[in-house]
């Protein structure tokens, strides 16, 4: 009978901490109690977020996430950036480890379901494919029975090799990946296209070009947790706010971006407002 | 229950995947195993054999490959040796091509680490036997190799057993390591189904269960086999 009870008791215990990821409330209020608003950023992602030669966390995405610190907290020192990567950053915002992910987060229906987007402040390139100048591939339909390389988790991964037919070596970071192309192990690396375009500017991808042109286009926006209106409010003033103030393009100067037109369309928006 | 949602198994892709990485892991396992219990073998005879630099050498083996982490090793043979030269030329493409697939440095480095871990498991087998046994089959008059052969392999490989049952079901789980170097085992195709879902809990409970249901398996088998094989005095039972 004890048992029963024993195991009932850690039954309920379990489910309780499986509901508490999504139970929790009043970030905003959590973060200004706190003094310190804790982001998830990436650190090998540039222009994004990436190291510089100090080995700070540098980047067009950890400048908006400062800028929304001083907005909500008066300094933008008042930030903790915590590296993340696309496989656990997602864990890491619904476990209530970080307030908000600013780390190339694509806005995709499938991540509706498990995060709430702040306004769209990117709207960014999605896959291409990097190949040896005297590479034969030019459409996303060549790539059918070939080897490609490409990052484990990527949200394109499935429908290059269900809708395309490649057959994917994933790796877990982009440094093997972009080795693995080296060695012809592939014959061409899927990934993001700013970053394929990044890498093409160093001296030794020269013999590298885009080769398949990325199929869509999509919004990139902070990730934050589910409900949480105050909070996401306040992070989408923080944003507009910088957009406004043209913040967003001198950070697209700043490392080196193409001024898209999505970002100059929206600081003229913001600044009509 | 508990609000897990299987409902990505629905998909037929992810269950393709599920499929593709089991038979993979069961794979890799299986050619990993039966080459590290042959390199054992062949190693423990060749210390028994007492010649100098032939035991340096499998000490050597031993000692490098025992202690190092799989998983270095396989991105060594995956990254470093094809580096090294250790290259083809493609006959389609005419580009020069790893020659080694990232199946085989996963399946080399698994049967090496798992290789040196069974020497010393049929070593100390064959160290702790009794030396009345040996001294008994020698003034019977079997050659060196009957000795091994008869009365040495067969006793020692039964107080090995457990020991062997420890490194099989280790090197089953060592498998998962390959992932790092993109062989599609289970463990490969759960990350990118957990990044393309987000039901990371659900898809590492099924993988969890998977894993333990595979094995189990082997060790059930293998404590069956340590029974049947058992005889009087060695191995488990009577």
């Amino acid at each position: 009978m004890a048992n029963i009870k024993v195991m009932a008791a850690s039954v309920f215990a379990l489910g309780l901490t499986l509901l508490a990821g999504t139970a929790s409330a009043g970030t905003l209020e959590d973060v200004k109690a706190r003094g310190e608003l804790i982001v998830g950023v990436k650190n090998d992602y540039a222009p994004y977020g990436f190291l510089n030669e100090k080995g700070e966390i540098v980047g067009f995405e950890v400048d908006l996430a400062k800028y929304v610190a001083k907005e909500l907290l008066g300094s933008e020192d008042k930030i903790e950036l915590v590296p993340v990567v696309a496989s656990n950053r997602i864990e890491f915002l619904t476990a209530g480890r970080i307030d908000a992910i600013f780390a190339t987060l694509g806005v995709t229906p499938e991540r509706a379901k498990v995060v709430d987007f702040s306004t769209y402040y990117i709207s960014a390139a999605g896959a291409s494919v990097l190949a040896p100048n005297a590479s034969k591939l030019a459409k996303w339909e060549d790539l059918k029975g070939q080897t490609v390389c490409g990052i484990q988790g990527s949200y394109y991964n499935k429908k290059l090799t269900e809708e395309f037919g490649a057959t994917l070596v994933a790796f877990k970071a982009q440094p093997e990946a972009f080795r693995a192309l080296k060695d012809n192990r592939c014959v061409g690396f899927a990934f993001d296209d700013m970053t394929l375009q990044k890498k093409l500017e160093e001296a030794d991808w020269s013999d590298y070009k885009i080769a398949i042109k990325p199929y869509e286009y999509i919004p990139q926006a902070a990730g934050l947790r589910q409900g949480d209106d105050a909070f996401r409010k306040a992070v989408d003033a923080a944003i507009n706010k910088a957009e406004g103030e043209g913040k967003l393009i001198e950070w697209e100067t700043k490392y080196g971006m193409p001024h898209s037109e999505y970002i100059a369309d929206r600081a003229k928006a913001a600044a009509k407002k | 229950m508990f609000g897990l949602d299987y409902s990505w198994l629905a998909d037929p892709a992810y269950q393709h995947w599920l499929l593709i990485g089991v038979l993979n892991t069961l794979e890799l396992a299986a050619i990993a195993s039966c080459a590290a219990m042959l390199i054992g073998l062949l190693g423990a005879l060749g210390l028994t054999l007492r010649i100098f630099w032939l035991e340096a050498l499998i000490e050597l083996f031993v000692e490098v490959f025992r202690n190092t982490p799989p998983l270095l090793q396989m991105l060594f043979a995956y990254f470093t040796l094809s580096t090294l030269g250790l290259r083809t030329t493609d006959p389609v493409t005419g580009m020069q091509v790893p020659l080694l697939s990232a199946m085989s440095c996963a399946a080399i480095s698994l049967s090496l680490f798992g290789g040196a871990l069974a020497i010393e498991a049929f070593r100390s087998g064959i160290e702790t036997m009794p030396r009345a046994i040996v001294e008994a089959a020698r003034s019977l008059g079997y050659s060196r190799w009957g000795r091994f052969w008869r009365v040495e392999a067969p006793i020692a490989l039964r107080i090995c057993l457990p020991g062997l049952t420890n490194i099989l079901t280790n090197l089953f789980k060592t498998t998962s390591q390959a992932s790092v170097i993109t062989v599609p085992e289970l463990m490969y195709y759960a990350g990118q189904i957990y990044n393309d879902t987000f039901r990371t809990l659900e898809v590492m409970l099924m993988v969890l269960l998977i894993y333990v249901t595979l094995a189990s398996i082997i060790t059930f088998a293998l404590s069956r086999l340590e029974r049947l094989m058992a005889f009087p005095g060695y191995g488990k039972g009577n």
